[in-house]
């Protein structure tokens, strides 16, 4: 009886002591996420400025319809969305090949994995200051396209035409992150037992049919987690474009919502419609996020 | 007989092919190594070469001699008030302090989770986790309004406060601790060990590895962060190197060369981190597709 009472005292007491552990944290994610994220949905129904010192005005659902009737913003949606299908795509299919590349060495793997991975441990202003240069009109990028279609002199204007200057950020995104998300692959490649290779070597099949058969499939979960990721990644993409803006290059092609919001936000201190826009910016990652899981399940079916 | 030759011409074949796929994947490997090196390459040669040299065709991949006057230059700055040190040690401050609280707070917060039964554990647990869906650019306003509210702006407080914890810190400690063993546990306790102390003396020191990489992980991130310290660093004084890289860039007269040297002097300390705690790094970027959890 008295062991009994003395052990649910210990209990007591140590669910006692993994509040006092959990509750700073608590508090913090209270404070600073929790309700931030209402504020924000709450903000967004209002007209409100930045340093005014008239109340802000409850216009209900007008900052969202605001928004969704402005050409500007729609040009903001169009530029995220061609960015994140353009950068995120080509990011999952070559870290993919990289990390496949990679594992089939005996020799050199961690050199290559080093050196892809050095990129994303850079800031991504740097990154930026460097593509900078280097797409500079008198920069390496003409210099390589140049010499490799024998088109001497040539400027491809990759910071001047929106086309290009689109293409140019999508190139230094991928340069950042096609490491880090090799490393990611390589994770989920070491993970597959070895012995379901050597029983397909013995079954007789060749590499491309076991890649192609037992490899992918069993890589799937790690193919949604890099997937999902990277393009969570490039919604909210903001350094690049930034750096780009301010060194020069046109806004409205590479206008993406997280710049847009800075700038409505920051510069013209339109709290609430920034609000809205970064509510309509999280509904779309949550979206995309629903759609690609939805896109995988439906895969599954047909294995 | 002839069936043993024609085995080994199919061999000789299987060879042949595998050897070429071999030297592609080489070449690929190679070349993909190249793309992704050289900008390296270019910011470190850029940065000891005059700008009339940087903007040359074709570039010329080994500097002359070492032009110290860009970094000179960049350190200086245009206006010469020397403010890249002051904003170096304000990115050094904000990135120490963060991954100090990141790393306690959330080993105490994951002890806490993996260690401790009590009602409603998992349901902070779902919570703690739910925030890392929300994206920092969602939140950024309202954060920026309760830092004005407490009157942090254009301060250290304003620019640290809103990252004293993460949630990816707590779900990688709480991951590391699951594993570790109740008994080493209750034997501290039967022997007066009380828990804080368990915290400080058993918990803490073998840890090292998940401290480690929470510790790299974070303070990579404080020192790449762009979008808060924008809000919140109105003055010179208070700006962080990303901030500065900016400005710079956008002046009008900045030189190419020192340009680079301030973007190399501001790689130079995470690349030399990156070096001696790769494993860290690595390991860092794999902790979500990592089976264990």
């Amino acid at each position: 009886m008295r062991g009994r009472v003395f052990k649910r005292g210990i209990e007591h007491k140590k669910a006692r002591w993994g509040w006092i552990f959990i509750i700073p944290s608590l508090i913090f994610f209270s404070l600073f996420s929790f309700y931030p994220i209402f504020n924000a949905l709450y903000t967004s129904l209002f007209r409100k400025k930045l340093l005014s010192l008239n109340p802000p005005r409850f216009v209900g659902i007008d900052n969202y319809i605001y928004l969704l009737q402005s050409p500007e913003f729609w040009n903001s949606i169009r530029a995220t969305v061609v960015f994140t299908i353009g950068t995120f795509i080509p990011m999952v299919v070559c870290s993919l090949i990289f990390a496949i590349f990679i594992m089939s060495r005996k020799r050199f793997q961690k050199f290559f994995q080093m050196a892809y991975y050095s990129p994303a441990v850079l800031s991504s202003v740097v990154v930026a200051a460097i593509w900078l240069l280097i797409l500079d009109p008198r920069g390496l990028s003409n210099q390589l396209i140049n010499f490799i279609f024998h088109t001497p002199g040539v400027d491809h204007k990759w910071l001047a035409s929106s086309v290009m200057v689109q293409i140019s950020t999508m190139l230094v995104y991928f340069w950042k992150y096609v490491g880090y998300f090799t490393i990611i692959f390589l994770v989920g490649l070491a993970s597959i037992p070895q012995s379901i290779h050597e029983a397909a070597k013995i079954d007789g099949v060749n590499a491309w049919t076991g890649f192609w058969y037992i490899t992918l499939p069993l890589l799937k979960p790690t193919t949604i987690l890099v997937s999902i990721m990277s393009m969570l990644q490039c919604l909210k993409t903001f350094s690049t474009q930034y750096l780009f803006t301010q060194g020069g290059a046109p806004m409205e092609p590479i206008n993406v919502i997280t710049l847009n919001l800075y700038y409505t936000a920051i510069r013209y201190h339109r709290i609430g419609l920034a609000s809205a826009m970064s509510l309509i910016l999280f509904s779309m990652m949550l979206f995309f996020t629903w759609f690609q899981f939805k896109l995988s399940r439906s895969d599954e079916v047909s294995y | 007989m002839v069936n043993s030759m024609k085995l080994k011409g199919k061999r000789e074949k299987a060879f042949k092919a595998s050897s070429i796929i071999d030297i592609f994947i080489w070449i690929f490997l190679i070349i993909a190594a190249m793309y992704i090196l050289a900008p390296f390459v270019f910011m470190f040669t850029a940065s000891a070469m005059p700008a009339s040299d940087i903007m040359k065709m074709p570039y010329r991949w080994i500097p002359r001699d070492f032009y110290w006057k860009n970094y000179w230059q960049g350190i200086r700055g245009n206006d010469g008030s020397f403010i890249y040190l002051r904003n170096i040690l304000n990115s050094l401050i904000v990135a120490s302090t963060v991954t100090a609280t990141t790393v306690l707070l959330s080993a105490l917060t994951g002890f806490g989770l993996a260690k401790y039964q009590f009602k409603g554990r998992y349901l902070v647990f779902m919570m703690i986790l739910a925030t890392m869906m929300i994206p920092f650019e969602v939140i950024m306003i309202p954060l920026y309004l309760i830092i004005t509210k407490l009157g942090f702006q254009n301060s250290y407080p304003g620019l640290i406060t809103p990252f004293l914890v993460s949630a990816f810190g707590i779900f990688l400690m709480r991951q590391y601790f699951i594993t570790f063993p109740d008994e080493i546990l209750d034997a501290a306790r039967i022997d007066g060990a009380s828990e804080h102390m368990i915290f400080r003396k058993i918990i803490l020191p073998n840890s090292i590895p998940a401290i480690a990489t929470l510790s790299v992980l974070t303070f990579k991130s404080q020192w790449d962060n762009l979008l808060w310290p924008l809000l919140v660093a109105q003055s010179e004084e208070m700006k962080t190197i990303p901030l500065y890289i900016v400005r710079f860039t956008a002046e009008k007269h900045t030189d190419e060369g020192a340009m680079m040297a301030v973007a190399a002097i501001a790689s130079i300390p995470i690349l030399i981190l990156f070096f001696r705690l790769s494993k860290y790094f690595i390991g860092g970027a794999a902790i979500f597709s990592g089976r264990k959890g």
